[in-house]
């Protein structure tokens, strides 16, 4: 069988400052965690809870204080190994977007740094653009010149166009209207389908979590506390907690 | 509902229109509203629907770009759009309280929270008073609240800080636009709990402005659905949301999550919203909606009574025969 693409044990991140008493805070708390192929593990909790810390560490900004982690079955070594490998998309694509570089330009970034050639790189952005419905003319445009769900998509371009092997989706959703949501939601299950990237979904919203999630992992002070099917959150989760978060929706 | 009072806010015809320097576009297309004492009506739409406008307008707190073309608006027996500055003022302070996405960008950042709350309250009112107003929106400690910086608090304390603010001078009208968007999942339910327990003890009324379905469904008793400028279908809740009679309306709770069984695919309204220059004289959902018919693209349809509310839509027959069985066909 194949090897997990993310593979987390018994991670623990602890923050060290000034702000409590000058000791530690630990942000993870022995979390385990493992993401196969073509698989989408959603994370939701509070802010606070570690979410995007753990995404962080499944991204490899961040090490672990202890505990390892695992890269398609191998030990994660340094960031420049795995360039074209790890891929992020954030909410607020005006944020990972440059203003001033057209859109093409930007989708092609990534490409620039794997080395691929200019005519693979241009034939390459207008495949993308497709896959994520939208026309090639949109490599032309600047960033400000889209609507927010277009501009999520160019995001989404961008992170896939390396064919990554692993994804994380930090509140990709989070700030379109409910239609868009829906559109990008579809989308990134259509993606995942044809490259089969495995992915990690961080957000608050359960709802569009569980849609898109094979499976769900729930987030309470640095701590997994409960890691299941997302069927399963349709009906009735374990935890407490899950259920106080699906109670909401 | 109190339907034999004379409605707090009357809005009738209203036209607004954005000056965008290269061209006008049209923000409000003609909306008609009431909103009656002692009561939550919410305003949904996608963004660009004209929801931010129409609430904004209640307050004229729009941008200077923004041209009110025609139709009036009453708020509490004043002719918003006629007023001038001193009866706007009374207004604003004394009868309207807004609540705004944003908590840190509606809070000064250089001022403590007490002297901020000081000055929505008016006059010279006591640290206790104030400590009062924010321990009835919910804020514990609030003594440690009056001597922080708006930076050096969460973003759901933040938020409840405004509505202790909008809340100060016991407003007859709450105007809350998206009040939780910028919070998270867990504190949202909270703080609408909160700002839905002060409206019923005030007895003042509430207008939500928001995309979020499924919070509009728990916490208002009216709903308004805004499309392309005009409210297109406005009726209670329960009936709305359990039976569409708009496409639009349809459509958006088929494309929310939540709904959806597992497995189930969720489906995004095809095309994008209009950005109208002028009246639009067709149905402006036409080019987007399953249930078009050729009338549809060529005469305006106007507002008629159906099935209980309020419609803008020549097909709303069609649309609530069709909704008796949404999930079937969703597969």
């Amino acid at each position: 069988m194949e090897p997990p693409v993310i593979a987390l044990e018994d991670v623990t991140v602890t923050y060290r400052s000034g702000f409590l008493g000058g000791t530690g805070f630990d942000a993870l708390r022995g979390v385990s965690l493992s993401v196969g192929a073509g698989e989408t593990v959603g994370l939701v909790g509070e802010s606070g809870s570690g979410k995007t810390t753990l995404g962080r560490v499944c991204l490899g900004l961040l090490r672990p204080t202890t505990g390892s982690m695992h890269f398609a079955g191998q030990p994660f070594g340094n960031l420049r190994q795995r360039r074209g490998q790890l891929s992020v998309v954030l909410q607020h694509p005006e944020w990972a977007l440059n203003p001033r570089l057209r859109c093409g330009r930007s989708v092609e970034e990534p490409l620039v740094l794997t080395g691929v050639s200019a005519a693979a790189r241009r034939a390459r952005v207008d495949e993308i653009l497709e896959q994520v419905g939208l026309d090639p003319s949109f490599a032309a445009r600047l960033p400000g010149q889209l609507s927010g769900g277009q501009r999520q998509r160019i995001a989404i371009a961008r992170a896939l166009v390396t064919h990554p092997r692993f994804i994380v989706f930090d509140e990709a959703v989070s700030a379109l209207d409910v239609s868009v949501q829906a559109q990008v939601l579809n989308l990134i299950r259509d993606l995942q389908e044809r490259h089969g990237f495995g992915a990690l979904f961080i957000s608050h919203d359960i709802a569009a979590t569980r849609y898109v999630s094979h499976r769900i992992a729930v987030m309470l002070n640095g701590e997994i506390v409960e890691d299941g099917p997302a069927g399963r959150f349709y009906g009735a989760p374990e935890h407490p907690y899950s259920r106080a978060l699906l109670a909401a929706v | 509902m109190t339907a034999m009072t004379a409605p707090l806010v009357d809005i009738a015809d209203l036209v607004i229109e954005y000056d965008t320097g290269t061209r006008q576009v049209r923000a409000i297309d003609g909306a008609a509203l009431q909103v009656f004492e002692d009561e939550t009506l919410a305003i949904v739409g996608e963004s660009g629907s004209g929801k931010t406008t129409l609430g904004m307008a209640a307050g004229r707190l729009l941008p200077p770009e923004a041209r009110v073309l025609g139709g009036r608006i009453h708020v509490a027996d004043v002719d918003v759009s006629d007023a001038d500055d001193d009866a706007l003022r009374r207004l604003r302070h004394d009868k309207l309280g807004f609540v705004f996405q944003n908590p840190t960008t509606a809070l000064d950042p250089t001022m403590r929270i007490g002297r901020q709350v000081a000055l929505a309250m008016g006059g010279r009112p006591a640290p206790e008073a104030i400590a009062e107003l924010l321990s009835r929106a919910e804020l514990n400690e609030p003594q440690r609240i009056l001597r922080a910086f708006p930076h050096e608090l969460s973003g759901g304390m933040a938020q409840r800080v405004v509505i202790a603010m909008a809340i100060a001078r016991s407003p007859q009208l709450l105007i809350a636009d998206e009040p939780t968007a910028s919070l998270d999942a867990s504190i949202r339910e909270k703080v609408m709990a909160t700002l839905g327990r002060l409206r019923a003890e005030s007895g003042a009324s509430l207008v939500i402005l928001s995309h979020d379905l499924r919070m509009i469904a728990r916490h208002a008793d009216r709903v308004a659905v805004m499309y392309g400028g005009r409210i297109v279908e406005l009726g209670a809740v329960g009936q709305v949301m359990q039976a569409p009679a708009h496409p639009y309306t349809r459509a958006l709770l088929a494309a929310a999550a939540g709904n959806e069984r597992p497995g189930e695919r969720l489906r995004p309204i095809p095309g994008t919203p209009p950005i109208l220059e002028s009246r639009c004289e067709a149905c402006a959902y036409a080019p987007r909606c399953a249930f078009r018919e050729t009338r549809c693209e060529t005469e305006r349809p106007e507002p008629r009574a159906f099935a209980g509310r309020e419609v803008v839509c020549h097909r709303a027959e069609a649309v609530i025969a069709a909704d008796q069985s949404p999930r079937q066909e969703a597969r």
